[in-house]
């Protein structure tokens, strides 16, 4: 059993947690063509290699950062999610139907 | 009587001569002592055959003595592939031989062997399936042939359980190297643990012979066994067997019937290596054993061997068994030495002054069957020609035992599991260790130190550095050994292949020599191809005793150097473990609402849903079909009740609350007032839908959402995901075992909840439809929606937890003049249904987006954003594939389909039933269907195949089915 | 005894013909390469070889012929999937499959035993009589069945009430079938070679040589070979094989761990998964119970193993089967499973002309050899993508066109 060690909670058993995948930043939602969202929604780019993912310790569902080693499965360093997403995200008012160049 | 070949102490360490326990072995009664394995006190009856070989019949006894191989499985009782070196005896056991037809001793099968020729390696891949479907024929033959061990499967489940167990060092092992490593690191402070699968500490200390007198082994193991009790952060954990070694130190032991999960900071492996069979012809009839078998049946049980041995070495170890046999009364009729010239030791000078026979230069080729092949009569030593093939001229040498003490093999699995590597060392013929894991250490003759002051000071060293790296400041790194030691101990070569074979390389899988060169010859020439092709190493001993000579074979008939070789991986578990002892006591979790007994007074009978116990109907199996009806008509006339306790509950808090709930859901929330509820759909980011419920606006800044049952764990891990990224000033709780709920529907339920609650206004201009308060109802303060998904007048009570009971209490008394009753599950779905509700889950599939589950009225088309909402505009755009519809059937009498059954247009299946139900209310068939798009119009219609590949004919008709004004549920 | 082994015992020397030809130098062209010498990789230079003619083909395979998650899978066989698209796509690997020992004269041992899917919820009762309606819609055998005829059928399975998850019916496949999964690679490989195809082993691709769009060769650890076309079909190294050639893959890498029991006499005759209960097992010809469950929580390209596992599936398989307490797990292993957001499979065309790809198999890409061998086999020749793998183009997904098979495969084995 891996041990991961949660920002909030410390060193716990991986068995306490849920994986969220890597983290990939997600594009405007209103712009860029339906192929790039699609690829957005679906495409991986399923590193080997050290990887920064989304890690959330059930009991307290907390959600926070781990960079681990997907080969070795070596856990770098994990950190609360706030050190990588520090700004309130706005979504602009979309254009109306018809209007958008999609 | 506990045998004629018992020997007497100091002999028998293990033994405790004042207790005799007889047990039973192939219907015959023996007797030996506490302390004796089934092996061991077998042996002292001079009882040596104890198993049948898997392939052809082959009588096999004791190899390891170590609980290493598989000569030694034996049945008892319901348990199959007991190890009889390992498992002690009790009274009265029943202790059966396997595979065998007729007896262990004279078994019917023996004949295979005469056809082994017939039989080469892969002789399965090469036959048996002309002409086609052959197989199916013989396989059930070779089945039968094939497997060890019966299970019964009228048996039940035993007891085992688990312990955690933590310490800053595990040390596993407890030889010399173990014990000098967990006091240097317990002396450094650290709290160690140490596990050893013996039933005394000390590993080899305590049956293999150090110098000429044999006293300072045992010495040694006493002194450091009492080291070891004298400090109070050494646990020790005897006849405890390490079987696997995961990541982080994470270490499973079992002893008796419990697991125990052993977490370390850092960690000494030091769990020796094991003594490798010589290979000849007849090498594996009972009798013939390593050297080390032999010195643990002596010092262990007090068990002669043998009456006269002949001992096959490449080391000065073999000397040391001669004369600890010849100590025990056995007549050392030969040593035979592969090494021409043999370096100075004072083993070999013990053995010189007792003035045993030693042939230097020479091998034993073969051993002589006893008449009937059941032990050995003799051995036949031939010398070796300068190329190392043995000269033709063989003398035969009488014995009927026969020891093998040619070399060693570190017992690495414990690093393998973790992914240590490995380097061929060409000076001791052997592996050691070349990198490890962080955190991660090993001592002695499993890191490649084999005499046995190395053995001692790398077992400080190791347990020095474990003690450090788990964080204890210690004094000085211990000194290294000057000498390793490992040369002249494991033979690069003990191998003799016969003519005739039955020289076996591995004995779980009967395979001889030519059998591998043959593989090779297939062209199964790496050494994975040729374990898959041939299945060495793939027996109950894993190789253990085969890898090593399957490896040189290979890299002779490859005309390779051993030392390039792949080394085959090891992989948990070190020794084969039971599923009971996997499995411990199974916990498996289960909810129960506050209202459980109430409903199990009443007579419910329960559904599973996700983690819960929900009623599914009241009454017995045997009125189901009465019985929820009844509670649909009761709703639908009067007024039911019914436990939604498990329905998720989620408080969303914070200014940007509303915000927040326009992001995770398609409706929109910002304008909703207080005081107000409205539908919540959620989809994932592929637009996919994902749960549904309602919001509750209690306040500008708090809602009450509700979610799914099954749904609300991974709806609320999902709001907190995407807020960690958008930052928004809300707060999300998980109230879902904080509330307890009801729903309260039915024409009359206004009239019941008004006794109860007084402190709100329930009229319909008040409390509307839709509309949320905060009341007192039987004096608990609660939270009140006016929603329907029935569709009748209703409110759902959600209060704390643990009033749960006094409400449900208080309502149902109420009610109880106007009939009131509980319904279930079943009823609820009835009920939904004849509205058009969907479930999601049972309506939808893991891809179904809004548009084909025909709920565009659910999404928000001017919002900046919600999780789905591109992927669903995609979708839309590109023009459904499939709707959902309602439908009733065309023939007003025919049952209703089945869920899943198909919806077809001639050979294509354009959709199926997702409900169907005949409505007690509307007295016809109703159901939700997926159709072709240009099926989906009212009046329209479409092919259900039903049972027997029938089709009936259904036409789309509007939702809801019932009350299509919605006059009911807004009364 | 059958006739084929008595040549081994009555000649003089043994047979010395060798089911694969002696290694020879790497060439500087070939007309296909294929990446990944895995059960896929050498069933489709077969069919190249056998149907089209194409033998100047080389399939290079970094560690030893089908040593990957062909060497690790659990060898179950079945067509009882959920999309028409897969039902009609199993179906056909399955009658290739029942042909296959007499195809290579070496025997896979094909066994039919029938194939349990068991029901524990309600849901689970309605997703198999989705899939049962489904697939006897098409031909295939499935049936629900409820617990009197699961009792006539495998009587050692506990169907008490008093469990957590009591069993409520079964997803019934009498077709459902287990083979000796090395040996149809090996009989693939052994068809291949004797028709010319060169195996390469302990050969890594490197690199995807392209020009103006177009596959131009493949990089090796022994140097450059250049071809007219290439397919990858490298599980579990799918995404970074996809990388060399510039694009990427809706697929996760995420272990699938296995374990085995020591050999026991005959008990077992069916297969039995329970997607609640998240394990499968089977009982192979030598008497070992093959036994699985679900993959594991996270992404990892490692063949490792866990503790966890082991409890968690021998736990539920008590449940099940609680007589096997006593018996003995003899070793536990792992694959590495693409998985895909659909839980179908990746066929076809790439971004890069002449360069295909079959990929995203998950934990069910053994059954799928012959089919996906011959049909990817049609496709590289003729470049052309067969109707029955036109569904599960890697453009499915950014054109929202998934193959939900969720419902079938999620313990899919």
């Amino acid at each position: 059993m891996k041990i991961l060690n949660c920002p909030l909670n410390g060193l716990r058993n991986i068995s306490e947690f849920v994986w969220g995948g890597e983290v990939k930043p997600m594009p405007d939602p209103g712009a860029g063509s339906d192929r790039d969202w699609g690829a957005h929604v679906f495409l991986e780019n399923n590193t080997a290699g050290v990887v920064r993912e989304w890690w959330c310790h059930v009991p307290t569902s907390f959600w926070f950062i781990a960079e681990r080693n997907t080969v070795t499965d070596e856990i770098i360093r994990t950190y609360p999610a706030g050190e990588l997403f520090r700004e309130r995200v706005e979504f602009a008012a979309r254009p109306k139907a018809g209007e958008g160049t999609r | 009587m506990t045998g004629m070949n018992r020997l007497p102490a100091p002999a028998g360490s293990l033994l405790d001569r004042g207790k005799t326990i007889a047990f039973q072995f192939e219907g015959r009664r023996y007797e030996g002592f506490a302390g004796d394995t089934i092996a061991s006190a077998l042996a002292a009856n001079d009882v040596w055959i104890l198993s049948r070989s898997f392939k052809y019949h082959r009588p096999r006894g004791i190899l390891t003595m170590a609980g290493l191989d598989a000569n030694t499985l034996v049945q008892i009782g319901d348990e199959p592939n007991v190890l009889a070196d390992r498992r002690a005896i009790s009274a009265g056991l029943i202790v059966e031989g396997q595979n065998y037809s007729g007896s262990l001793e004279h078994d019917s099968e023996t004949w295979i062997e005469m056809f082994g020729r017939f039989l080469p390696p892969g002789f399965y891949y090469k036959a048996f399936y002309r002409p086609k479907g052959a197989w199916k024929f013989w396989e059930p033959f070779i089945r039968k042939r094939a497997g060890l061990g019966k299970v019964n499967t009228a048996a039940h489940h035993g007891y085992y359980d688990k312990e955690y167990l933590f310490a800053d060092v595990a040390v596993i092992g407890g030889g010399p190297a173990g014990l000098a490593a967990a006091l240097q690191a317990a002396d450094a402070g650290a709290e160690v643990i140490v596990i050893d699968d013996g039933a005394r500490l000390g590993g080899s200390l305590t049956y293999a012979r150090f110098d000429s007198n044999g006293r300072s082994g045992p010495a040694l193991a006493e002194e450091a066994t009492q080291a070891v009790a004298a400090r109070a952060n050494i646990r020790v954990l005897s006849g405890a067997v390490c079987t696997g070694h995961f990541a982080d130190n994470w270490f499973a032991v079992i002893r008796g019937n419990r697991l125990y999960k052993l977490r370390a900071k850092a960690s000494v492996i030091a769990t020796g290596a094991l003594e490798q069979p010589a290979v000849f012809r007849n090498n594996d009839l009972p009798g013939v054993m390593l050297g080390s078998a032999a010195q643990r049946l002596i010092k262990y049980y007090g068990v002669r061997p043998g009456r006269a041995a002949v001992i096959v070495t490449a080391n000065a170890d073999g000397y040391a068994i001669a004369v600890d046999l010849a100590a025990a009364g056995v007549a050392v009729n030969a040593i035979v030495d592969l090494r021409p010239d043999v370096p100075p030791s004072p083993h070999v000078t013990a053995a010189q002054q007792l003035d045993l026979r030693i042939i230097k230069g020479s091998a034993v080729i073969e051993a002589i069957p006893t008449l009937g092949k059941r032990g050995i009569a003799g051995a036949l030593v031939s010398p070796l020609g300068d190329d190392g093939m043995p000269d033709p001229a063989a003398e035969s040498i009488p014995c009927d035992l026969l020891c093998m003490s040619v070399g060693y093999a570190p017992l690495a699995h414990l690093l393998h599991h973790v992914g240590a590597e490995f380097a061929y060392n060409s000076r001791t013929h052997m592996s050691d260790p070349a990198s490890l894991p962080a955190h991660l250490f090993a001592a002695g003759s499993v890191a490649g130190a084999h005499n046995l002051d190395a053995v001692v000071a790398e077992g400080r060293r190791a347990g020095w550095a474990a003690a450090h790296d788990a964080g204890f400041a210690a004094s000085a790194e211990p000194p290294e050994p000057i000498d390793r030691g490992g040369l002249h101990q494991t033979h690069p070569w003990p191998i003799f292949p016969h003519k005739r074979g039955k020289d076996f390389v591995d004995f779980d899988e009967d395979l001889q020599v030519k059998d591998l060169v043959h593989g090779a010859a297939d062209g199964y020439d790496d050494i994975e191809l040729l374990k898959r092709y041939t299945t060495v190493g793939m027996g109950p001993s894993q190789g253990k005793h085969s890898a090593v000579a399957a490896v040189r074979i290979l890299a002779k008939e490859m005309g390779r150097d051993v030392g390039s070789m792949t080394v085959t991986t090891q992989r948990p578990p070190f020794i084969p473990e039971k599923f009971g002892h996997m499995a411990g006591r199974v916990f498996e979790p289960e909810r129960r609402t506050a209202m459980h007994h109430r409903h199990i007074e009443l007579g419910a009978r329960f559904m599973s849903a996700g983690l819960w116990w929900r009623p599914a109907y009241y009454g017995t199996p045997a009125d189901r079909e009465t019985a929820i009806p009844d509670e649909v008509l009761n709703v639908r006339s009067n007024v039911g009740l019914i436990d939604v306790s498990t329905l998720g509950g989620l408080d969303v808090r914070g200014p940007d609350a509303a915000e927040f709930l326009n992001r995770m859901y398609s409706f929109t929330y910002t304008k909703l007032t207080v005081g107000r509820s409205r539908y919540v759909l959620m989809t994932d980011l592929s637009g996919a839908v994902m749960d549904d419920g309602v919001a509750c606006r209690f306040h500008d800044e708090h809602f009450y959402v509700t979610a799914t049952t099954g749904g609300v764990d991974g709806v609320y891990r999902t709001m907190l995901f995407w807020n960690a990224q958008w930052r928004l000033n809300v707060d999300v709780a998980n109230v879902t075992a904080a509330y307890a709920g009801v729903n309260i529907a039915g024409p009359r339920s206004r009239e019941v909840l008004q006794k109860l609650c007084a402190d709100i206004d329930l009229s319909p201009t008040a409390f509307p439809y839709l509309g949320v308060r905060l009341a007192t109802v039987a004096g608990v303060p609660c939270r009140l929606l006016r929603v329907g998904f029935v569709g009748e007048l209703g409110y759902e009570i959600h209060m704390p937890a643990h009033f749960g009971e006094h409400v449900w209490d208080a309502i149902m008394e109420a009610g109880k003049p106007l009939g009131i009753r509980p319904f279930g599950v079943e009823a609820q779905r009835v009920l939904r249904l004849e509205k058009g509700h969907i479930i999601i889950g049972q309506d939808t599939d893991g891809l179904t987006h809004p548009y084909e589950a025909d709920m565009a009225w659910a999404i928000a088309k001017s919002k900046p954003f919600f999780i789905g909402q591109r992927s669903i505009e995609i979708q839309n755009a590109k023009g459904l594939t499939r709707k959902l519809v309602g439908f009733t059937l065309a023939d007003a009498s025919a049952p209703p389909p089945e869920e899943c059954h198909l919806v077809v247009r001639g050979p294509d299946i354009v959709g199926r039933v997702t409900s169907a139900v005949r409505s007690p209310a509307l007295d016809k068939v109703v159901g939700l269907a997926y159709v072709a798009p240009d099926q989906a119009e009212p009046g329209k219609s479409f092919d259900i195949k039903v049972e027997g590949g029938r089709l009936i004919q259904a036409t789309v008709i509007p939702i809801p089915f019932y009350d299509p004004e919605n006059k009911r549920q807004e009364m | 005894m059958p006739f084929g082994l008595l040549k081994y015992g009555l000649s003089r020397r043994y047979p010395a013909e060798r089911d694969f030809p002696w290694p020879t130098e790497l060439k500087r062209s070939y007309d296909v390469v294929i990446i990944g010498g895995g059960g896929h990789g050498v069933a489709a230079a077969y069919y190249l070889a056998r149907d089209y003619g194409i033998t100047n083909v080389a399939v290079i395979e970094k560690g030893y012929l089908a040593g990957g998650n062909t060497a690790r899978n659990t060898a179950i066989i079945r067509s009882n999937y959920l999309t028409p698209e897969g039902v009609r796509f199993y179906d056909e690997s399955l009658s290739l499959y029942k042909d296959l020992s007499n195809d290579f004269g070496y025997n896979i041992m094909y066994s039919e035993r029938g194939h349990f899917t068991l029901a524990h919820t309600d849901a689970a009762i309605r997703t198999s009589r989705w899939r049962a309606e489904v697939n006897k819609h098409l031909g295939v055998d499935s049936e629900l069945i409820f617990t009197d005829e699961i009792r006539r059928l495998c009587p050692s399975m506990n169907l008490s009430e008093d469990v957590r998850y009591p069993v409520l019916g079964a997803l019934y496949h009498p077709p459902g079938a287990i083979a000796r999964h090395d040996a149809v690679a090996w009989g693939y490989a052994k068809g291949a070679m004797m028709r010319g195809v060169e195996i390469h082993t302990h050969t890594e691709a490197t690199g995807i040589l392209i020009e103006n769009g177009r596959l131009k060769g493949v990089e090796t650890d022994r140097g450059t070979v250049y071809c007219n076309k290439a397919m990858q079909a490298v599980a579990g190294s799918s995404s970074l094989v996809a990388k060399l050639a510039g694009f990427r893959l809706p697929i996760r890498t995420i272990p699938l761990q296995a374990c085995v029991s020591v050999p026991l006499k005959p008990f077992l005759d069916q297969i039995v998964v329970s997607g609640s209960l998240h394990i499968y097992i089977s009982q192979t010809p030598r008497g070992e119970l093959v036994m699985g469950g679900s993959t594991d929580p996270y992404a990892l390209y490692s063949s490792r193993s866990t503790l966890d596992f082991k409890e968690g599936l021998l736990g539920h398989m008590l449940e099940l089967f609680p007589f096997l307490d006593n018996v003995t797990v003899l070793r536990q292993w792992a694959g590495m499973a693409d998985m895909t957001p659909d839980f179908s499979p990746v066929m076809g065309l790439t971004p890069v002309e002449n360069y295909y790809i079959d990929s995203g198999w998950g934990t069910w890409g053994f059954k799928a050899t012959p089919v996906c061998g011959k049909r990817m086999a049609e496709t590289v020749a003729t470049g052309k993508v067969p109707d029955i793998l036109e569904p599960f183009r890697l453009d499915r997904f950014v054109d929202f066109a998934q193959v939900g098979e969720k419902g079938a495969a999620s313990v899919g084995h």
